[in-house]
């Protein structure tokens, strides 16, 4: 069932033509599809509103759509809770705790809370890290393009821009991406032209 | 109503080579049954390539975790991604097992159309360099046949395969029966003229010869570049058997398709030391249901049409059906790859590619050509392509903010890959056997694979990433990284070489015509036949020798040979 169809079902009832047993059964798979899609599952309130605001920092909204409004935060949770296994998962809450506890140290603030320079100096400190730590601390059960990463940061990074650059807006509005490119050319002239592929 | 049981002929398969001898059989008169053990595909609702990255759940990264159970083997493939995973077998269903320390993998579709909807769709012709190198080595046994015998049926399929290409008069790499050839994007262009200017012809940089349109053939139009063929193609703009040769088939009206039908054995009368048929096991009721008939085509893949006649063993033919030579089973190979080098090439900033062309750059087979080379016998050639780096490479960048996301939002610069192709040398101790203790899900006993890389493949691997980067180098890359990973044999996916063509019935399992030298009626047209592997993709030639076959063998029935 899709979410669309759930949203109908539980509506309209239009499928009151369904044998009772069969109806109650579709009723109850809507609600549990549309609850799992209304909260974040794996990630506490705190926890979904500091992914996202620096999911948020990394990919603003500026003349197109930023990573909020494509639902960044809800595909990390999404990742979070059915995609990675438990350590990854782990990981992950383990690095974004961390974030907090920097933010803390330096600001005696959480990092959702505070300023905008602060919230700056934290990713870049963040980015630092991730650089050093870059050759040292792949996972050695992945290839190094392949998620999980070892470093929380470089995780996150790599999950915010799949999650926009795969939404459709992303795709369709900072890449021009098209399903069936209008043309076709191997050594087409930049700027690129409003509604031309992305490469 | 019980189904009808009786054909002319059972071809047991229908991917690439299943889907040519239904085709050809069908074509020239016969009532013919193909038998596809897995489901069929309609490609209104199975095919996926216009599904856009955000309509999928995990937007292209796959259900890992149910990957991680169901298919741990096959999703190492990249074209087993989160559209086409579909395609693509269930590891738990299709248990196998391998040699201690000899890691295999084994990459299989079970479907209408098999591999053909997933496969990468270069399309080479061999050459006679091909056809006498192990006479002239002395490795393993000479082939039957050569150049000429098979020319014709390279353009019998071209015809209708449509193949797109640039002619290059080649000895080593025939020139196919080319519709026009792709274009070259600008790093492409240039590696290609660094090439031209620097290896004084013995390098040569062309578009890959691919069968997928650049016109309209034959009732299909040509390719409007979507870009991902491995999710398949509504407007059967490149070659799979669902998109030509099947329709083909059905088209006489002679065709009998059964999908969820897993071949079990072929029977054999042992009287006449004919098959009389073939038992299958239904998919879906488990029921044994037996067909006859007066020809049997095993189409099924290399691998698994042995498995068929290892499971198909009489009293005469103790060891497998058709295996007097003993043969049946040995002299598994594949392609080595795996090694190569990329780098980035300066310049063409302002220039972009418009489009996902489905087809990359080819340079074709250049060591041991015309001089010897000292380290290794045979060669490889060249797959890769030029592109302009994407919004990946913004993840392990410390940016963020407008500015940031404005950067990585536009293309980045020209990269450039070579990855090699290799051949595999035919090796008696590179085998498959059948492992009784283990398996599928249809109760049929699976294979245990024993292959491993000998050196003269991991000494051409290395060869590769040397002479990538010299190419690299030439056409003034930088950041030239050159790679020899360690990865297993089959995961090229040409498996081939188990039940070799030959002259002698005493050291080979087909005659020159695939034709199964114990067995009359008995004909095998997939990858097992060949004898030795080349290093250009193998489907042309797969498809050549089946039509060929398929000629041969109705000739034959004709005459009452069979």
């Amino acid at each position: 069932m899709e979410r669309r169809e759930a949203l109908r079902l539980l509506a309209t009832g239009t499928a009151l033509q369904l044998a009772p047993h069969n109806f109650l059964a579709a009723l109850r798979e809507a609600r549990k599809l549309l609850a799992t899609q209304s909260a974040p599952r794996t990630l506490n309130a705190q926890q979904f509103v500091t992914v996202k605001t620096i999911a948020e920092l990394i990919l603003p909204r500026t003349e197109t759509p930023g990573a909020t409004d494509v639902g960044v935060g809800e595909f990390i949770d999404l990742m979070l809770t059915e995609w990675y296994d438990d350590r990854d998962r782990s990981r992950f809450l383990h690095g974004l705790a961390d974030v907090d506890v920097r933010t803390q140290a330096l600001f005696r603030k959480n990092f959702a809370e505070a300023s905008a320079a602060q919230q700056a100096e934290i990713l870049i400190a963040l980015g630092d890290q991730m650089a050093g730590n870059a050759g040292r601390m792949r996972d050695p059960r992945e290839d190094s393009d392949s998620l999980p990463d070892a470093n929380f940061y470089l995780m996150l990074r790599r999950l915010t821009l799949t999650a926009y650059y795969t939404s459709e807006a992303g795709a369709t509005q900072e890449l021009h991406f098209q399903v069936i490119p209008d043309s076709h050319d191997q050594c087409a002239a930049l700027p690129i032209a409003k509604g031309s592929p992305e490469n | 109503m019980n189904e009808p049981t009786t054909y002319d002929a059972i071809v047991v398969g229908s991917g690439m080579t299943g889907g040519w001898a239904a085709k050809e059989l069908t074509e020239k008169g016969l009532k013919t049954l193909v038998l596809e053990a897995g489901r069929p595909i309609v490609p209104e609702q199975d095919y996926v390539e216009h599904v856009p990255p955000w309509e999928m759940k995990f937007r292209g990264l796959g259900d890992r975790r149910r990957q991680l159970e169901d298919q741990p083997i096959q999703s190492t493939c990249y074209a087993c991604d989160e559209w086409s995973s579909k395609f693509f077998i269930s590891d738990k269903e299709h248990p196998y097992t391998t040699a201690p320390g000899k890691p295999f993998r084994w990459i299989r579709g079970r479907q209408v159309g098999g591999r053909s909807i997933m496969w990468g769709r270069q399309s080479y012709r061999w050459s006679d360099l091909d056809f006498e190198a192990n006479l002239r080595d002395g490795i393993a046994i000479d082939w039957p046949i050569r150049y000429a015998d098979i020319a014709p049926w390279y353009d019998y399929v071209e015809d209708f395969v449509g193949i797109s290409g640039e002619a290059l008069g080649l000895p080593q790499l025939p020139d196919s029966r080319f519709l026009p050839p792709m274009e070259l994007n600008c790093a492409e262009k240039t590696v290609r003229g660094a090439l031209a200017k620097h290896f004084s012809g013995e390098r040569v940089l062309t578009i890959g010869r691919v069968a997928v349109l650049t016109q309209q053939h034959r009732g299909r139009p040509a390719c409007h570049y979507c870009g991902p063929c491995e999710r398949g193609c509504i407007t059967r703009s490149y070659f799979s058997s669902v998109n030509a040769t099947l329709p083909a088939a059905e088209k006489t009206g002679r065709m009998t398709l059964r999908p969820y039908s897993v071949v079990h054995s072929v029977m054999l009368d042992a009287r006449t030391r004919r098959a009389s048929g073939v038992r299958i096991i239904d998919a879906r009721t488990r029921s044994t249901v037996e067909f006859r008939a007066k020809v049997v085509f095993l189409c099924a893949s290399a691998l698994e049409s042995v498995r068929i006649l290892f499971n198909s063993s009489t009293p005469e033919f103790s060891s497998g059906l058709a295996n007097s030579s003993g043969e049946l089973g040995h002299n598994l190979m594949d392609h080595v790859k795996a090694g190569g080098a990329d780098g980035i090439i300066p310049g063409n900033d302002d220039r972009i590619v418009l489009g996902r062309r489905p087809n990359g750059i080819y340079v074709p087979r250049f060591r041991n050509v015309k001089t010897r080379q000292p380290e290794f016998l045979r060669g490889y050639g060249f797959q890769g392509e030029g592109y302009r780096e994407g919004w990946e490479r913004g993840v392990a960048q410390t940016g963020f903010g407008p500015d940031f996301k404005k950067s990585i939002s536009q293309p980045g610069p020209w990269r450039f890959t070579f990855y090699g192709f290799g051949e595999c040398l035919s090796n008696h101790d590179n085998f498959v056997e059948l492992d009784k203790q283990t398996v599928d899900a249809w109760g049929i006993p699976s294979l245990k694979i024993h292959c491993s890389w000998s050196d003269n493949e991991l000494a051409l691997r290395k060869d590769m990433s040397i002479a990538a980067s010299e190419m690299l180098a030439a056409a003034g890359a930088y950041n030239i990284q050159p790679f020899a990973d360690d990865e297993p044999p089959g995961f090229s996916i040409h498996e081939m070489g188990t039940a070799r063509m030959g002259r002698d019935a005493r050291t080979s399992v087909l005659n020159s015509y695939n034709q199964a030298h114990d067995v009359k009626n008995l004909f095998v047209t997939d990858g097992g036949a060949m004898v030795s592997s080349s290093c250009v993709n193998p489907s042309l030639t797969y498809m050549a020798l089946t039509a060929r076959a398929c000629d041969y063998a109705v000739q034959q029935l004709k005459k009452g040979e069979l």
